[in-house]
């Protein structure tokens, strides 16, 4: 076989590409980070460096990456360098350099000629060809470098010689928007930096097969990190907010525990802003405890209400009917279900629960309307888990003449009851913090003076309905709907907090309920697991 | 597994190697033993959707016996064998006419109760599956959905609870599938978590639990090790002192080494010889089947 290549089998002797492709790689790290510090404004754009401003630094950096890749890549194309590229580095490579090229060569024209369409256009289609050609003819060392090191250079020289710093603006005349180059620099460097970095990875293994993957491993692994990085922000940005607020008046020994039986009062910790009402006249520090009840009742009566009706639908669906349409019309109509807007739950309830059950908002037609909303997800997952189970079990059952309901209760559900698990956990987490349909059919006062007492108001009769419980079928408080109200229109009632500090209490522990109904739903999960498999 | 089997296109080459024009012959299937069959089959037919499966198959299966099912792949062996206990009624397609009767009641007729059909024709599958519960489930399981134990939490707090009948159970039926010793102190461990020659003598086992007659096995060693099927092979010729052992294997030494009699199938889903094992083996009648047990084919 004429046309394969063969390489030398041992890694390349001399050291000087890799060291390159090494400084472009960690230089495009530490420009990605700063550039990310830098837009999320932990870092002002103002600051400096020995003396240098910090986007001047960035441009500097992505100088470099660009020199440093067209460097590896020229020598190793000259046979300076040990490398074993590709013929091509491919068409997908070729459309990004191509589109890169285009916008350079866009905006050049913009700068140059004006901005009308006939002349900006042409210029950006010709380097955009161009950048296109300049990828994918040569072979895959210069490829892959060259055209993205030579505008990486050039982005990078404009901002670190060019005069592009934080009070730059770009305003073009097709939109009203100003950019200002101290957001501009930056969002250009994380895409430069993750280009670099990907061009760098991919230098270091000497191209070819090992340094395609490599190129993926690390453009992929940074936009996860990025991702993550988001969400711990987010986190982050929560508890420091909230925490202040929910440490009000905390002590370890400042509170009382009255002991039962004895009467005697010992010291005991003191968690206001958790276990304070939120109303009332002698409440100094209001608290959330009225919220987190009314959140926990929604949630304990929501999956009351789905997980039984979930788990014998979907029983029903995959043990019982017969495949075919029936059963694929409700497999779709479930899907559907699952993505209907909140709010058009919370419609129904307000127009056809409300008045028939309770007359006016309460906790138990929210618990319906969330149950409603969970109930698809638990259809889901465990009909999934169900189908999951192998049929030898059934057949292993069947044969030993054990019946078709005690079958599906003791082998079936208990083997597709970790899959059931993980789908109420991931509806619980969304259900609790279900603000919309509650505005229409649970909420009274946002800021009520005492807790929910649904366990101690169950009253029973000789006259139908036999049961009734005052408090299910009055209006409550929970926490996302507190939120709401506090950040909306909410004239928080106490001058202990701001409106604001109060909401970002609120929200972070909201944050907390969920984590830990989902640390309770994890626990299970693990449970079942373990009673399952032998681990 | 059958289903796949069963519909499989009969093998052409097989039918163009000379040995075509031969009609089966009703003395080859003649077998004469002493004392009453424990299973009877009469011209049993079994379609799957237009597909037939086995064609008007006729034996008798004695008690405390190995009977071998061979024949090559497709031939309806494994079909044949789901239709002793009624596994056949599972899969929707398909359709059986004639009788099987056990010592005198046709398991086919009206108003045959399929939890004590199955209690009594007990079935072992070709790849282990025991329950992801532990040793210990596994083997009472039977029983106790039968309601012959209760170790319920309700029985428990009355005091009436068989927890000592259960330890019994569970020790009779593993020792009787040579388990026991192994198993001994890892009752409570999952099942999952035994190797697979082990895993396939716990089903022998809770098969054993629920008092069997007849124990029908569809390939129980193929997906063992030789020293996994060695146990097996030692573990059926022990089983037939007190049980009708059927067992369906395309392994021809393994018959020969286990059963007293043996059926050979061949494809189309014809019944064309079935005799002592020695006679198949040694002197078979039917040329077909001489070609196929000296390896010319299949």
């Amino acid at each position: 076989m004429s046309n394969v290549t063969r390489n030398r089998l041992t890694g390349a002797d001399s050291t000087t590409g890799e060291l390159v492709s090494q400084v472009v790689l960690g230089t495009s790290v530490l420009a990605f980070v700063a550039a990310w510090l830098l837009l999320l404004q932990w870092v002002d754009e103002t600051a400096t460096l020995a003396g240098v401003p910090a986007l001047q630094l960035l441009g500097g950096a992505v100088v470099l990456i660009g020199a440093g890749l067209t460097f590896v890549g020229v020598g190793s194309r000259l046979g300076y360098l040990d490398a074993t590229p590709s013929s091509t580095a491919g068409v997908p490579v070729g459309f990004v350099f191509g589109l890169l090229w285009a916008i350079l060569g866009g905006i050049a024209a913009t700068l140059v000629l004006g901005d009308a369409l006939s002349l900006w256009l042409p210029v950006a289609t010709v380097f955009g060809v161009g950048g296109f050609l300049g990828s994918v003819l040569p072979r895959e060392d210069v490829g892959s470098t060259v055209p993205l090191g030579t505008i990486l250079a050039l982005f990078g020289a404009s901002v670190a010689f060019g005069g592009i710093d934080a009070n730059w603006t770009w305003s073009p005349s097709w939109s009203a928007a100003v950019f200002p180059g101290s957001e501009l620099v930056p969002v250009a460097v994380v895409f430069a930096t993750l280009l670099g970095a990907w061009g760098g990875a991919k230098a270091k293994l000497g191209f070819g097969a090992e340094g395609r993957q490599a190129g993926a491993y690390y453009l992929v692994g940074s936009v996860v990190f990025a991702m993550l990085g988001v969400l711990a922000l987010l986190v982050a940005f929560i508890v420091t907010n909230g925490l202040e607020t929910v440490l009000t008046g905390t002590s370890l020994t400042g509170g009382h525990l009255t002991l039962p039986f004895v009467g005697l009062q010992v010291p005991w910790a003191e968690f206001p802003f958790l276990l304070n009402q939120t109303g009332g006249l002698f409440v100094e520090i209001p608290g959330v405890l009225p919220a987190v009840i009314g959140t926990l009742w929604l949630v304990f009566g929501a999956v009351l209400f789905a997980v039984p009706l979930g788990v014998g639908a979907a029983v029903f669906l995959t043990e019982y009917a017969e495949r075919g349409r029936f059963t694929q019309v409700v497999e779709v109509a479930t899907n559907g279900l699952w993505s209907t807007p909140s709010i058009v739950f919370g419609l129904f309830g307000l127009a056809f629960l409300v008045p028939r059950i309770s007359g006016g908002n309460s906790i138990f037609v929210g618990q319906l309307v969330l149950g409603f909303m969970l109930l698809p997800l638990v259809l889901i997952t465990c009909r999934e888990a169900i189908l999951a189970v192998p049929d030898k079990h059934r057949d292993a059952s069947a044969a030993l003449g054990v019946t078709k309901w005690q079958t599906i209760r003791s082998v079936v559900l208990p083997a597709a009851m970790p899959g059931t698990i993980t789908g109420i956990i991931l509806g619980v987490g969304r259900i609790a913090g279900e603000t919309a349909p509650l505005l229409l059919v649970f909420g009274g006062s946002p800021y009520p003076s005492s807790s929910p007492n649904v366990i101690g108001s169950f009253e029973f009769g000789i006259e139908p309905p036999f049961v009734t419980n005052e408090a299910l079928l009055s209006p409550a408080s929970a926490l996302p709907y507190q939120l709401y109200s506090t950040i909306t229109a909410g004239v928080f009632p106490k001058e202990v907090f701001t409106n604001t500090e109060f909401g970002w209490g609120t929200a972070l522990v909201l944050l907390l309920v969920v984590v830990g109904l989902y640390a309770i739903g994890v626990g299970s999960r693990l449970y079942f697991r373990r009673k399952l498999h032998h681990e | 597994m059958s289903e796949t089997e069963a519909t499989h296109e009969p093998d052409q080459r097989v039918t163009t190697i000379g040995e075509t024009s031969e009609r089966v012959r009703e003395e080859w299937t003649d077998y004469h033993f002493s004392g009453d069959a424990k299973l009877s089959i009469e011209d049993l037919d079994v379609y799957y959707g237009d597909e037939q499966a086995l064609q008007g198959v006729s034996l008798d299966i004695p008690d405390e016996s190995v009977t071998a099912l061979i024949g090559p792949s497709g031939c309806g062996k494994s079909t044949f064998l789901r239709c002793l206990n009624r596994m056949n009624d599972r899969i929707k397609a398909a359709r059986v006419d004639g009788s099987v009767t056990l010592e005198g009641t046709d398991v086919y007729g009206d108003g045959v109760n399929l939890v004590e059909l199955r209690k009594r024709i007990g079935m072992v599958f070709q790849e282990p599956n025991p329950f992801p519960k532990s040793i210990r489930d596994n083997i009472s399981y039977g029983p106790r959905k039968h309601g012959d134990l209760d170790t319920g939490l309700l029985a428990r707090l009355l005091g009436r609870d068989d927890t000592g009948a259960e330890r019994e159970l569970v020790e009779r039926a593993l020792r009787r599938a040579a388990l026991y010793d192994e198993v001994e102190n890892r009752l409570d461990d999952n099942a999952l978590g035994l190797s697979g020659g082990q895993q396939q003598r716990l089903c022998i086992a809770r098969c054993l639990a629920v008092d069997p007659e007849v124990i029908l096995m569809d390939e129980p060693a193929s997906a063992l090790d030789p020293i996994a099927t060695a146990k097996i092979e030692d573990l059926i010729e022990e089983l037939a002192e007190d049980y009708a052992v059927v067992v369906v294997t395309h392994n021809m030494q393994q018959a020969a080494r286990i059963s007293d009699q043996t059926a050979v199938f061949l494809t189309g889903g014809e019944l064309v010889e079935y005799g002592d094992t020695d006679q198949i083996f040694e002197n078979p009648q039917s040329q077909r089947v001489e070609d196929y047990v000296t390896g010319k084919f299949g």
